[in-house]
């Protein structure tokens, strides 16, 4: 049944995805992963996808739930959020990859932060924001995610025009009607206009997603970031709140569902965020009262480990590609012995094989 | 009594010996006439007055149906010898059973309310009874008695079992009084969430009244949102999940509820 079938080789099929390919894997084409994924894997993975030298997501009930919910997406109604919670290493991150993948393939706007929690601590400059004097800038950041974000979606910016005019200082400006594309660069390359960029950029992009000429879709990870505490200070070492980055105020507006033609998908990682216990998981602990408030109404979606079926469906994989050297390892006393020491959580399931 | 024993000592012989002797201030051996032994020499055997014998337990005479009230009339350690239960305590050793009652320090550590038996307090209220009077028969429902006695105490008594007689718990004791500076009770001061005016209910209202427009239904109003099942179901979602906190259960009604509502299937 599933030890000889574990891999659905095909990219046409993608799209069909249905209860049946639950638990198998599917390829990904590495090309695709250069121009979708610039920067939004996590690293064991991306590690992992070098070993192999192919990429390989395995189909799971979450993401099989968001894109049933995706593909009867109507384009009218205000964007629904999706947030897909769960705890420590179950796989919240690449059942977003694999949604972003889907989106991709269906022409969609990619709008990918691969983590917010980068955004809220470790920032070297910070530059008082030149557009409103309460906020900061944060240049780098900014500047890193422009690049990545045009990788992603080339093919989009010089189709999207700007409808605004914005003047970036007293010399240089931006006209009505030039495309998007060019806003993309001029934050590339000056740097210290980076952020007012991103802001620009999403703003037109809320815009337009309404008149329905491309359906954008913004996926987030760590958005738990978004209403938490920074590490970032002043320099007068008085804290800095999160309200007060230009990227996290934009961001805000981005994630509320005042627009239409698209969808928002969340994940709540507690992994890189600030000041919250270790054990935290569900959606109130990690989003606290305002988080909560702002995305309410919204459709949580457990992320759990992996049952029976596959865990089995991972251990063949493993086992195809070699990476379990050790003898006892396709044995059932060897499986079973991984399942209790793993639980059946993808992410220590995955640590653990590295060493056999 | 110090009168008659006076002339009493003076009769008497060296050798016969009284209980009242004890209870004197001369001791036998000053007697005048008496042959005072030695110091060095112990005093013999019959030279000392006898022990008292132990008398039987108090529990030997009692009957069944005495006045145990009396036995016990206040709080009173364990006195082995008055308690007729055969009670054992303690932590046997091995093949053992635990001790008896007798000299069982264990009991006597305990708190006791033999004192306080059904009997005993019946008694109890029977004498208070007399110094009570009648309730003020104007005050005959709840709303007067808000209305005059405004201020209200709730004190809570717990029944459990532990190494203390004393719970914490019943040092709570909460007062129930609406003053005029409670009105500015702010968002943030709410001891639990109501859904009312809160912006979980402007969120909700917002994306319906988007989605009505979009599709074109515009003649639908507020209430009449309001009013509907859905949201009911979505209210009481959001206000359990913000009371109790986040579980599966709260969470998956809360999943299901905004499904119906936004209409997604």
């Amino acid at each position: 049944m599933l030890k000889g079938v574990t891999r659905l080789v095909s990219r046409v099929h993608k799209a069909k995805h249905e209860e049946k390919h639950e638990g198998q894997h599917y390829n990904l084409p590495l090309q695709d992963m250069k121009t979708i994924f610039p920067h939004g894997l996590p690293p064991r993975y991306a590690m992992q996808m070098k070993t192999f030298n192919e990429a390989c997501l395995m189909v799971r009930k979450p993401a099989l739930e968001l894109l049933h919910y995706l593909k009867n997406t109507n384009f009218a109604h205000p964007a629904v959020r999706y947030v897909l919670y769960g705890e420590k290493g179950t796989g919240k991150t690449l059942s977003l990859c694999h949604i972003i993948h889907f989106c991709a393939k269906q022409d969609w706007l990619i709008l990918h932060i691969p983590d917010a929690h980068l955004w809220v601590k470790d920032c070297r400059d910070l530059l008082q924001s030149s557009y409103n004097k309460q906020r900061f800038d944060q240049p780098l950041e900014a500047s890193v995610w422009l690049k990545n974000f045009k990788t992603t979606n080339e093919r989009f910016l010089n189709q999207i025009k700007i409808q605004e005019k914005y003047v970036w200082n007293k010399r240089e400006s931006i006209e009505k009607g030039s495309s998007l594309g060019e806003v993309v660069e001029q934050g590339i390359t000056r740097v210290r206009n980076a952020t007012d960029a991103v802001g620009i950029v999403l703003k037109e992009l809320k815009r337009q997603s309404s008149l329905g000429i491309f359906h954008l879709l913004v996926a987030v990870d760590g958005v738990n970031a978004l209403w938490g505490r920074t590490t970032l200070k002043r320099e007068d070492k008085s804290p800095i709140a999160a309200e007060e980055l230009a990227l996290i105020h934009n961001l805000r507006k981005m994630v509320k569902n005042d627009w239409n033609g698209g969808a928002i998908v969340m994940t709540l990682s507690q992994t890189g965020s600030l000041f919250k216990p270790r054990k935290a998981y569900l959606p109130q602990e990690l989003l606290g009262k305002e988080g909560f408030d702002a995305l309410d109404p919204f459709i949580p979606i457990l992320v759990g480990n992996y049952n029976p079926k596959e865990f089995e469906s991972c251990i063949q994989y493993y086992l195809e590609n070699s990476w379990l050297q050790h003898e006892k390892a396709h044995t059932e006393e060897g499986k079973k012995e991984l399942l209790f020491l793993s639980n059946g959580n993808p992410g220590q399931l995955e640590r653990l094989c590295a060493y056999l | 009594m110090a009168a008659a024993s006076l002339p009493a000592w003076r009769r008497l012989q060296p050798g016969a010996r009284t209980l009242r002797a004890f209870s004197t201030a001369a001791s036998p051996t000053t007697l005048p006439g008496n042959p005072r032994p030695s110091t060095t020499e112990r005093t013999s055997r019959f030279d000392r007055p006898p022990r008292r014998k132990a008398l039987p337990p108090r529990t030997e005479k009692m009957a069944v149906d005495q006045d145990w009230p009396s036995v016990y009339p206040v709080a009173a350690p364990f006195k082995p010898s008055a308690v007729p239960l055969p009670v054992r305590m303690g932590y046997p050793v091995k093949m053992g059973v635990p001790m008896a009652k007798e000299g069982n320090l264990e009991l006597l550590k305990i708190p006791n309310f033999l004192h306080l038996t059904p009997v005993a307090i019946k008694k109890h209220c029977e004498a208070l009874k007399d110094f009570c009077t009648e309730w003020p028969a104007a005050l005959d429902s709840d709303e007067k008695c808000e209305k005059h006695f405004p201020i209200e105490i709730d004190t809570a008594d717990y029944v459990s079992a532990g190494p203390s007689i004393r719970n914490p718990k019943a040092r709570v004791v909460t007062l129930r009084k609406t003053e005029d500076w409670e009105k500015n009770k702010t968002e943030a001061d709410m001891e639990e969430y109501i859904w009312t005016n809160s912006s979980s209910e402007k969120n909700i209202l917002e994306t319906l009244l988007q989605i009505k427009a979009a599709e074109k239904n515009l003649e639908v109003t507020k209430e009449e949102l309001l009013g509907t099942k859905e949201i009911e179901d979505y209210k009481k979602c959001v206000v359990s999940l913000k009371n109790e906190g986040d579980s599966e259960n709260t969470l998956s009604q809360y999943k299901d509820s905004v499904k119906r509502l936004l209409n997604l299937t």
